[in-house]
């Protein structure tokens, strides 16, 4: 008969290798994000409403005009279509990497208030590894939505034109999208541990980017100063990207050139700024 | 053979620190909040390898040392070296040479134990940390719990993994922020066990703050008594007793005795009268008791009570508060401020 001691006496031996950092700065942020991934999407909630959002966008707002004739349509929209759906995706899409920032700003203020931004600044982890891996992460999060929103066209019997090339470019502009409105939010909430913060800022921005882009509407029937924001907005480059491609098939890369400059401003602006004000507590 | 103590070392400037035998000096360290001064010109010298504990009341600026020595707040004046670097230009090899365990738990709950190594490992930047994690939970028994996600841990456990991913990198010096706040007593003495054993065994330097005078006494090699931000005493918890230089006898007789009774009696340093007892300060109360029983009638005494020193009279010597209640006092005065409030 023996007996195991409770706590068998193991001894962390010399011969150990100290497992001294040999690995480059990408280690950390290949961690967070991995880390912001996991989180995100073993959370089932997440991914149903993940799911689900799309879903509603397209059943409740694309049936809107499922009684006005396809003809008066073109009238309204200045193209011609074969349903609102077809115009709406891209618009819904590019307003949809609107959201994706605020999930970002969130989940960073909820890392503060846990105290977990305490134990990654204790490691030799920069802040500015700390904000990429938030903001790449929330637009990864947003990325998801594509397939799913395209599917659920595809099932209320949309056809799309456009070709491999072109919706690749167009995938491309919504990653700068997301991407850049994930570096703003994270910018603005940087010094901020209140739980309400990404939502305000979200209602205030969300309403006049949504609605002063082409996204929803062409902006040809917009007053003029609304075509002013609408001409800056780079919501509006994103679905008119978008719109050219799967209406159409033709892409005008000058669109998709303005979102990537929109993201890399960003980025730029958001490292700086989160750098020297991203809170700890 | 040198044994489990011996860590090897990689040779850098904190070799030279832990020859010179110093893990954390500090220098007029200073943190002002406005017109508020936090922390006011602490001066610190831990020795490598022991266990050093900031004591004081709740708000006293324990916390915000700890910020200010780990590079995560910015002093407002003063110099502090950690392992060897300076904390203000070398910010990062000091956070490579520094474990952290706070006061709450901070873990991702819904990973498992071998994720939150892994996340640490890469925040460390580990190469083959593995070999080292593994044996780490086994040193803490969690090895058959590794896959199991955190939320399902008890406290306990949790407090131990925490301490773990603290170790993962092999630290020089571990900051540990009142590791035993709200834990029931026997989890804490397993702790006290944990933080004793990591110490002894790795060789590691612990720098841990606590309001609980038990705790300080139980632990640290050395001590520094903080009150108001600023250290208003430090040695051993031996030196920091013997400071007092004396002990306390309580004592009420049945019939009459003037003061000058007691002062007579040789190593009686002061007689002070409270209510119906005489309170004595004296010398050692070895000594004096004895001689004092043989001055008095022994069936006479109603009662008798001796004081020795502990790190709760060296509080209340150097203050003039005891310790659990100092911290309080400023809650007790927001509590009936709010309820006037409330009352209008």
């Amino acid at each position: 008969m023996t007996e195991v001691a409770e706590t068998p006496p193991v001894t962390l031996s010399a011969a150990t290798a100290r497992p001294r950092a040999s690995i480059g700065q990408g280690s950390q942020f290949v961690g967070l994000y991995a880390r912001e991934l996991l989180r995100t999407f073993r959370n089932p909630w997440v991914l149903v409403i993940t799911i689900v959002q799309p879903f509603m966008w397209l059943a409740f707002f694309g049936s809107s005009f499922a009684g006005v004739p396809l003809s008066a349509l073109d009238v309204l929209l200045h193209t011609h279509i074969s349903s609102y759906i077809q115009f709406l995706l891209p618009g819904v899409l590019a307003t949809s990497m609107l959201s994706v920032g605020m999930f970002g700003a969130m989940s960073t203020i909820q890392d503060k208030r846990f105290g977990f931004m305490k134990r990654i600044l204790l490691t030799p982890t920069s802040k500015a590894t700390v904000f990429l891996s938030k903001a790449l992460g929330s637009a990864t999060r947003g990325l998801v939505q594509i397939p799913i929103m395209i599917a659920a066209a595809l099932i209320f019997g949309v056809r799309f034109a456009g070709d491999p090339l072109m919706w690749a470019g167009w995938i491309l502009g919504l990653v700068f999208l997301g991407f850049g409105f994930s570096c703003l939010f994270l910018a603005v909430t940087a010094s901020s541990v209140d739980w309400q913060t990404p939502g305000v800022i979200s209602n205030f921005i969300t309403m006049p980017l949504m609605f002063a882009s082409g996204a929803l509407f062409p902006s040809a029937n917009f007053p003029v100063w609304m075509q002013d924001i609408s001409a800056v907005n780079p919501v509006s480059y994103a679905a008119l990207l978008g719109r050219g491609v799967v209406v159409s098939g033709t892409a005008d890369w000058l669109y998709l050139g303005y979102l990537a400059l929109f993201a890399a401003i960003m980025l730029l602006a958001g490292t700086l700024v989160a750098s020297r004000y991203l809170k700890v507590e | 053979m040198a044994g489990p103590v011996a860590v090897d070392r990689v040779g850098t400037a904190s070799e030279v620190a832990n020859m010179n035998g110093t893990a954390i000096r500090a220098r007029g360290l200073t943190k002002r909040y406005g017109a508020i001064t936090a922390v006011d010109q602490v001066d610190l010298d831990v020795r490598a390898a022991s266990i050093f504990g900031l004591l004081g009341p709740n708000g006293a600026g324990k916390t915000t040392i700890i910020k200010l020595l780990t590079g995560l707040g910015d002093a407002s004046a003063g110099e502090a070296e950690v392992a060897g670097y300076d904390v203000r230009r070398d910010p990062m090899r000091v956070k490579e040479r520094i474990g952290w365990v706070a006061a709450e738990v901070i873990l991702d709950d819904d990973f498992t134990a071998w994720e939150n190594l892994w996340l640490q490992a890469q925040l460390q930047r580990l190469k083959g940390w593995g070999t080292r994690a593994e044996e780490l939970l086994r040193y803490f028994g969690l090895s058959d719990r590794r896959d199991d996600k955190v939320q399902t841990y008890s406290t306990g456990m949790r407090k131990k993994l925490e301490i773990a991913l603290a170790l993962l990198h092999q630290p020089e010096v571990i900051f540990m922020d009142e590791p035993t706040i709200g834990l029931d007593a026997s989890t804490r003495r397993m702790l006290w066990e944990l933080i004793q054993g990591v110490n002894r065994e790795f060789g590691i330097t612990v720098l841990l703050t606590t309001h609980y005078i038990e705790e300080a006494d139980a632990l640290c090699d050395h001590i520094a008594i903080i009150d108001h931000g600023r250290i208003v005493a430090h040695g051993t918890p031996t030196e920091l007793k013997a400071r007092v230089g004396a002990d306390f006898i309580e004592i009420a007789t049945a019939e009459p005795v003037t003061a000058a009774t007691f002062s007579a009696v040789p190593g009686v340093l002061e007689v002070r009268s409270q209510g119906a007892s005489w309170i004595l300060r004296v010398r050692s109360s070895e000594e004096v008791l004895p001689r004092l029983l043989g001055l008095l009638r022994t069936d006479g005494i109603r009662r008798l009570n001796v004081e020795k020193p502990s790190l709760e009279t060296v509080f209340l010597d150097l203050t003039g508060q005891r310790l659990d209640t100092a911290g309080e006092n400023i809650d007790y005065r927001k509590f009936y401020a709010t309820m006037r409030r409330a009352r209008g």
